[in-house]
Formats: structure tokens, C-alpha cells, sequence
């Protein structure tokens, strides 16, 4: 993750709209970048099975010979660039709203919150859920969704490290993006992610009373704050350390 | 085979796509693997295949959690639903062929029926949590079917992907759900250990 590429998108902010369509968000030619947005544009209005290389073509004002010169592989290597590129963007504007919290919560709600934005106000993927779930919905069950949760958790865990230790960030940040796609798959009542306010009170309600953290030390057992800053030293990654702390062995 | 003849169809139908897939499952096949003809079939499913199917994955799937609930019926504690219902749901996704051999095979058949039936079961499941919630007291200001809702789509969510969570190990199922799914439903001294 370069600092590069953070770059692109702070400009990316200030410059907003018709800039946005350019910025070779996965680090790659412009040229790459600017198929896979007319791809993206095609996909959000006919879908992916109906979307053709003359289509994106078309879209992007170049000829069919040039998709295939900078996509050798046809359509599967520009569904995979329109991915590649997309997910960058998403995980940039995350990057971007959790930089700049200012506590815990904050940077929980941003999180939460910027990521039901980008999803549901995504015109691909709203379409495709709609029309064609079978490409999408395979990648957010079972073994396919522990890999989304290790991915979106590994890239956001370190912004929650300014205030729990490894392990809990990593624990944290992968709870929030299940809450997150649990609620986003199958939306509940009266609960919208896309609204600040609800996110703060969902994040206040269920997820800071069971953190580790010190802004919260005051509120909860003892023993819970013993996981906070005790560094990650043996068992990385594995929820061991808050057995111990729960159990209230550490106290 | 006895049995009613829709029970009768389904379980010949289950059994077709054990063996074939959901996809290639035909009315031919269930009929011939209920010992009933076609017309009988389609009396019971007039929307032929698609809906034998679709009726298929509902049934199994309401099978799935009417043993779930059998698991946990029985439990005089909220932390004691939690943990047996997740260690023994978990161990049933991963010990049931059919699903699994799907998941493999025609995960793109599949996971559009089980999103439309998981908006159901949230309902299920948080139902059945609610009396659970009640006695144990909520913290204030919470309503219980708010409780009730978050900790039904965590269980859904974990018995789907644990993630990082062990859910064959019952000390990690314990932490799990005295780290992320009781503190926030239950009055905070409720959750030391005794």
C-alpha cells in the first residue's frame, strides 16, 4: 500500500467527478484503468453476461482491437481489472475517512459507514445484485467470505491500531466488516449503514462495550483493558489473548 | 418411501441432487426416484423444476435449523444457546455432503435461494432469542428486538464464515461469545465469570 496511491485519491477528492474516471487507481496504465471504467459503466447498465468487448468499446471511444491489445485474455482479464481496480478504489476511500478519525468510535463509524456508501451507491454492483446475484453473492458466503473478511480486515485493522493492540485491531476490524456485510446482504429494519447516525449507535450499542480499548477501560471490567497495548507477541491473529482477558485471568 | 407425497417428492428430489446437482435435477428424475409420475409431481410443484428445487433448499434448510433447535432448545442460559447453537451448527455445515459438495460445484445456484431463505431465518432465530434476552435484562435503553436481530445475523454470519474464530474448539466458541455477541446485549456484570 503506497503512499502513492493515497496520494492519487486525496486528488482524486478535491477534483471530484469527471477526474475520478482517470485516476489509475490500481497503480496501473491509464489506458487499463480507463477500459475497466467504460466496462464498469456497460456492467451498471446491462450486467455482466450481456456486456460484451464491442460494448466496452464503444463506451470507452476505441476499437475492439485496442480492448484486445491492452486485454489479451478477452473479458475475463477486464472483469478482473474492472475487480482489481474497483476494490482499490473502495479500500482507498476507507483509507482516506478511517485516517482521519480521531478516536476509536470515530474511526469505527467512518469505517462502517464509508464502506455501506461505497457499496450500495455502487451502480456494477447494485445492478448485479439485482439482476445477476449468482456472480456476486458466491464471493460473500461460506469459504469465500472468510477471504473477504481476512482482506477488508487486514487492510483496515491498522487504523484501529492507534487505540488496541494487534491482535484486537485485527479482531475489531474484521467483527466490523461482518456486521457490515451481514447487514448489507440482508438489510435490517429501521437499520441503514449508509446513515451516519445509525452507524454510531450500532457501534456505541454492540461493538466499543466489548473492545479492548482505553477509552472505553472505564465502562467495562478490568480485565478487558489488560488486551490493549500488551503487544503482539505470541499468538498473532488468534482470539487468545481476550480468552485470558474475559476469563479474567490477567486480573 | 411412504410418507405423504410432497414429503415423498422432496426427500426423492434431495436425493436427485446428492447425486447430480441442483442444476441437472430434473421433474423426470424426482418423479422416477419417488416411484410417481410427473403429473403427480408437478400437482405438488406446478412451477416444475425450478420450484421443486427452490422447495428443496427451503426444506433442508428449515431441517438445518429445526436441528439446531433441537440442539439448544433446552438451555436454561442465554451464553449456553449461544455456544451450543454455534459449535453444533458450525459442525453441521461442515459434516453435510450435499451442501458442501454444492457449495463446491454450483455455488452460483445456490447462494441466491440461501440469501432469500437467511432473511427469514434472522427472523427465526431472533425470535426464538427473545425470551432468552428478556431474562437476562438488556442493558438500558436497548429494546430486545434490536438485541434479538444484531446477535441472530452474527450467528447466521459466523455458522456461514468464522472468519478468524476456531468454531470446532469450544474455548474459542466461549470467548467468541463473551467477546463479540454478549457485551453488548446483556447488563455488563452479567458476563464475569463466576
Amino acid at each position: 500500500m503506497g503512499s502513492a496511491r493515497l496520494q492519487v485519491v486525496r486528488d482524486d477528492v478535491h477534483e471530484r467527478a469527471a477526474a475520478r474516471r482517470r485516476i489509475p487507481a490500481d497503480g496501473s496504465d491509464p489506458q487499463r484503468v480507463r477500459l475497466a471504467d467504460a466496462a464498469l459503466s456497460c456492467i451498471a447498465r446491462q450486467g455482466i453476461a450481456k456486456t460484451t468487448l464491442d460494448d466496452v468499446a464503444r463506451a470507452a471511444g476505441c476499437s475492439r482491437a485496442t480492448v484486445y491489445r491492452v486485454f489479451p485474455g478477452g473479458k475475463d482479464g477486464l472483469m478482473s481489472a474492472v475487480v482489481d481496480t474497483e476494490v482499490a478504489r473502495f479500500f482507498s476511500a476507507l483509507a482516506l475517512r478511517m485516517g482521519a478519525a480521531s478516536d476509536l468510535e470515530d474511526v469505527l463509524v467512518a469505517g462502517m459507514n464509508e464502506a455501506a456508501v461505497r457499496i450500495t451507491g455502487h451502480p456494477g454492483l447494485s445492478f448485479l445484485l439485482e439482476h445477476e446475484p449468482e456472480v456476486i453473492l458466491p464471493h460473500l458466503a461460506f469459504s469465500h467470505m472468510d477471504d473477504v473478511l481476512e482482506v477488508s480486515s487486514t487492510f483496515t485493522a491498522p487504523f484501529l491500531g492507534r487505540w488496541l493492540d494487534h491482535d484486537e485491531a485485527k479482531r475489531v476490524a474484521q467483527w466490523a466488516a461482518r456486521i457490515v456485510l451481514s447487514h448489507l446482504l440482508c438489510p435490517a429494519d429501521g437499520v441503514d449503514l449508509t446513515d451516519e447516525d445509525r452507524v454510531r449507535r450500532l457501534v456505541r450499542t454492540f461493538v466499543l462495550p466489548a473492545d479492548g480499548s482505553e477509552t472505553h477501560e472505564t465502562t467495562r471490567s478490568t480485565a478487558t483493558t489488560a488486551t490493549v497495548r500488551s503487544g503482539g507477541v505470541e499468538g498473532i491473529d488468534r482470539p487468545s489473548r481476550s480468552t485470558r482477558a474475559i476469563k479474567g485471568e490477567a486480573s | 418411501m411412504d410418507g405423504e407425497p410432497r414429503q415423498r417428492i422432496l426427500e426423492a428430489t434431495y436425493a436427485c441432487v446428492a447425486r447430480w446437482g441442483l442444476s441437472k435435477t430434473t421433474v423426470e428424475d424426482a418423479a422416477r426416484e419417488a416411484g410417481l409420475s410427473r403429473a403427480t409431481v408437478y400437482r405438488y410443484f406446478p412451477g416444475g423444476r425450478d420450484e421443486l428445487v427452490d422447495a428443496v433448499v427451503s426444506w433442508q434448510y428449515l431441517e438445518f435449523f429445526g436441528r439446531l433447535y433441537e440442539e439448544v432448545h433446552g438451555a436454561t442460559s442465554l451464553e449456553e444457546v449461544l455456544e451450543r447453537g454455534l459449535l453444533f451448527a458450525r459442525r453441521q455445515v461442515l459434516e453435510h455432503e450435499v451442501l458442501q459438495k454444492v457449495l463446491q460445484t454450483e455455488p452460483d445456484v445456490l447462494l441466491p435461494k440461501l440469501t432469500v431463505e437467511s432473511n427469514r431465518t434472522v427472523r427465526l432465530i431472533s425470535g426464538f432469542l427473545v425470551p432468552y434476552l428478556q431474562e437476562h435484562g438488556l442493558p438500558d435503553g436497548l429494546a430486545v428486538h434490536e438485541a434479538a436481530d444484531f446477535l441472530a445475523r452474527m450467528i447466521l454470519s459466523y455458522i456461514s464464515a468464522p472468519g478468524r474464530w476456531d468454531l470446532s474448539d469450544p474455548a474459542e466458541v466461549r470467548t467468541l461469545v463473551r467477546v463479540e455477541l454478549l457485551p453488548g446485549v446483556v447488563k455488563e456484570t452479567q458476563i464475569v465469570d463466576k
